[in-house]
């Protein structure tokens, strides 16, 4: 049994790079859905490298647009503030999500993979239940998993013991990080989005993604963020060595009317969207 | 190396590839191969019937069982492959914990798979299905050697 305390696996964080400045600051932003056009602007503006994106972004072909997008502000009326800044909210945590997790067996850009995935599916699913979000969706699912960034050598350390617990005493890979290190990749994800003063309805998604049943109350972001991860999760998108050995919480879906046939048309609605935003993402700078 | 993503199909005559797939979780991989004419297909599909989406199965028909294994086998007779003489191996069709039914995919996918060969007096020469693991199916061209890889541990099937 490990005798790490998960203070002191937050304090050694160090290598981990800080949520870049403009990141932090949209990622409030978005989740706000009172936010307004001018305060998006006015919070990313003096930053070359987003402007960069955003024009590069605007200008590919997975948008379309028959004219040429010279302006910050040209671009986000033309295409829309949430369309815009959630991809370029997806290329600014690129560098950190894409990096090998080797204790998950995770080759590099596989996580990343995953979190794009899970953050299309929680769109999918926001539209189905018509949960009314300003981004939190797509910022949650993005960041859901970002705890495995901070766990990933710890798990590389302890693996042998969390694989043959996961065998042995059917847990999850989830319950066994728990039982094992401690603490489980949500809670140290909950933890480091604290620190990085995330929205506390994003904290709390990342918090309970693989136990839904524990938060509070019932909560729709948590529980979208919860079958969004399920469905890529089955689907094998960015998956490692964690495998399928996670639950899928049948009182979440029944409280949301939820059938086989939805997870379906939204694992299908995943696949399609993600070959193209990840093609755009690739296509752009800071890789 | 040929790489088959998720919901795609390929097939390859070049005696020198291997066609691979990787993260099969629900999904299935089918791999087949004639040894005579040394012509390898595989398949990565996803669901179990395109009749969910059928707009969708026009676009990407390796979506989906019904529609998937058609073009994998069509495709592989086009370089050359003769239907008795095809050599099939199945890997994937995992499923989550506990799963409750609306999760059931895996199950689904690897049902759906067996309905259609048996249509089409098609055997299955080898599977490695189920559980809850994550494969990555590959198979030689020249020598339709097939190999399972999961967590780290190669075998052949």
């Amino acid at each position: 049994m490990s005798t790490q305390t998960l203070e002191g696996i937050l304090e050694r964080v160090g290598s981990l790079p800080p949520l870049p400045d403009t990141l932090y600051r949209l990622v409030g932003l978005v989740s706000d859905p009172s936010s307004t056009l001018e305060q998006i602007v006015a919070a990313v503006r003096y930053d070359q490298a987003f402007t960069a994106d955003v024009l590069r972004l605007c200008n590919s072909a997975y948008f379309g647009l028959t004219r040429s997008v010279d302006s910050l502000d040209d671009a986000i009326k033309l295409l829309g503030t949430t369309k815009v800044l959630q991809l370029v909210i997806a290329t600014q945590s690129r560098s950190m999500l894409s990096r090998p997790q080797t204790g998950y067996g995770l080759p590099a850009g596989a996580l990343f993979a995953h979190s794009v995935g899970v953050a299309i599916a929680a769109q999918a699913l926001g539209r189905r239940l018509r949960i009314s979000e300003g981004g939190a969706l797509f910022t949650a699912g993005l960041l859901h998993d970002v705890g495995k960034v901070v766990l990933n050598e710890f798990v590389a350390n302890e693996y042998i013991e969390i694989a043959a617990r996961v065998a042995r005493e059917k847990l999850s890979f989830a319950e066994a990080e728990e039982q094992v290190l401690g603490f489980s990749h949500p809670e140290v994800g909950a933890r480091l989005g604290e620190t990085w003063n995330l929205p506390p309805a994003i904290v709390r998604a990342i918090r309970y993604h693989h136990a839904p049943l524990t938060c509070a109350a019932p909560d729709a972001l948590v529980d979208a963020i919860h079958v969004a991860d399920a469905v890529c999760i089955l689907l094998g998108i960015g998956g490692g060595d964690d495998g399928l050995h996670y639950r899928a919480c049948p009182e979440v879906m029944a409280r949301h009317g939820l059938t086989e046939s939805d997870v379906e048309m939204i694992g299908s609605e995943v696949i399609s969207e993600t070959k193209s935003v990840r093609a755009v993402l690739s296509s752009m700078q800071g890789n | 190396m040929v790489v088959v993503d998720i919901a795609d199909v390929a097939v390859c005559k070049d005696p020198d590839a291997a066609l691979i797939t990787y993260s099969l979780g629900s999904c299935i991989g089918v791999a087949i191969h004639d040894p005579v004419a040394k012509v390898a297909g595989l398949l990565h599909y996803m669901l179990p019937e395109s009749s969910i989406a059928p707009e969708k199965a026009k676009a990407s028909p390796a979506m989906f069982a019904d529609t998937g294994l058609p073009k994998l086998f069509r495709s592989a007779y086009e370089l050359g492959a003769v239907k008795g003489r095809l050599v099939v191996k199945v890997a994937g069709g995992s499923q989550l914990l506990d799963d409750n039914g609306t999760f059931n995919i895996g199950k689904r996918n690897y049902l759906a798979l067996r309905k259609i060969l048996w249509k089409n007096g098609v055997m299955i020469k080898a599977e490695d299905v189920g559980g809850a693991i994550s494969r990555t199916l590959r198979v030689d061209v020249a020598t339709g050697h097939t190999t399972i890889r999961s967590r780290n541990q190669e075998t052949p099937l």
